[in-house]
């Protein structure tokens, strides 16, 4: 049992691996959804700390600008965080009756993509984990449903 | 889409986190898991009509200083104590470094979750009795633990 210093970076950096691996292999989605939603926090104000837009802010302003009425930043996150069921998995008060339906593979993908826009703005796309998702992506993925040419930008292959 | 109770959610959770935890997998996932299904035991064990965790916790608290701590104020303490708060927050001024001993934390944050879930469900499942092997043969002096705990008076005893 020992002390040690971790950045913040680690600590999301860690859950965010996890989280992927857990998803690409098939495992429990609750537990893809928490751990890419816990490290999306941390990610997303060491974006802002870098003076750079993260996810939630860029969301924000095109929908501000799309409706032409301002989206506070608070609003937006937990807009997308409601939508996603990242509160509802941690959390139950007394007024709740425990249920909850989603569709745990569509959020657990939106979940890992949000927290992955916000880990490449800090450290690129280079990174083991970014590439294994994307290679998971360019074979997973349904093209009628998903974008899947914009996420890469090229095939895997030709990178 | 599909429904579930928040119970089957949380009990995943912890499942999985036990499982990264005996196979020696990242402690930040776990304490993150761990804390996720915490955060829904405690509302369904309090529903349940037993002592959760934080309740035992605020009672040892009064009997050893005579105040009992607000239950909120208790929950955000225990959170922070077990490392979980800062694996999934990060506000603006915070440092962006941590010190934390992983492995402690992350076989304590199962065992706060483990102890509202076995109010629950009990201790015959295997993931549950798995862990419990890990903490009895991992425990410095088990026996010597248990003539301690034989001493401890009933009122600080959880019910």
């Amino acid at each position: 049992m020992s002390i040690r210093t971790y950045t913040r970076l680690e600590l999301a950096e860690s859950q965010l691996t996890s989280a992927i691996g857990l998803f690409v292999s098939g495992r429990d989605r609750f537990s893809v959804i928490t751990l890419a939603g816990a490290a999306d926090v941390i990610l997303s104000r060491l974006v802002m700390n870098k003076g750079a837009e993260n996810f939630t802010q860029k969301i924000a302003k095109t929908e501000s600008e799309s409706g032409g009425v301002p989206v506070s930043l608070g609003a937006q996150g937990k807009a997308i965080n409601d939508l996603l069921f990242i509160n509802q998995l941690k959390h139950m008060d007394e007024r709740d009756d425990g249920f909850i339906d989603l569709d745990r593979e569509e959020c657990a993908l939106a979940a890992i993509s949000k927290a992955l826009v916000n880990y490449v703005a800090l450290v690129g796309d280079q990174k083991d984990i970014v590439l294994a998702f994307k290679a998971w992506a360019w074979k997973n993925l349904d093209r009628t449903k998903y974008d899947v040419d914009a996420l890469h930008g090229v095939s895997p292959g030709v990178q | 889409m599909s429904r579930v109770h928040k119970y089957d959610a949380a009990k995943e959770q912890l499942v999985t986190a036990v499982e990264m935890f005996l196979n020696g997998r990242d402690r930040s996932s776990v304490i993150t898991l761990a804390g996720a299904a915490s955060g829904i035991f405690d509302e369904l064990v309090r529903r349940s009509g037993k002592e959760a965790f934080v309740d035992y916790g605020r009672r040892l608290a009064r009997e050893l200083n005579g105040k009992t701590p607000k239950r909120s104020s208790y929950v955000h303490h225990v959170n922070t104590k077990l490392g979980v708060t800062v694996h999934k927050h990060l506000w603006d001024g915070e440092s962006d470094t941590v010190d934390l001993d992983l492995e402690t934390l992350a076989a304590d944050a199962v065992l706060r979750a483990m102890v509202d879930y076995m109010s629950l469900s009990g201790e015959d499942e295997p993931f549950v009795k798995a862990y419990l092997h890990w903490r009895w043969t991992n425990e410095e002096d088990g026996p010597g633990l248990i003539e301690r705990y034989k001493q401890v008076p009933q009122r600080m005893k959880p019910k």
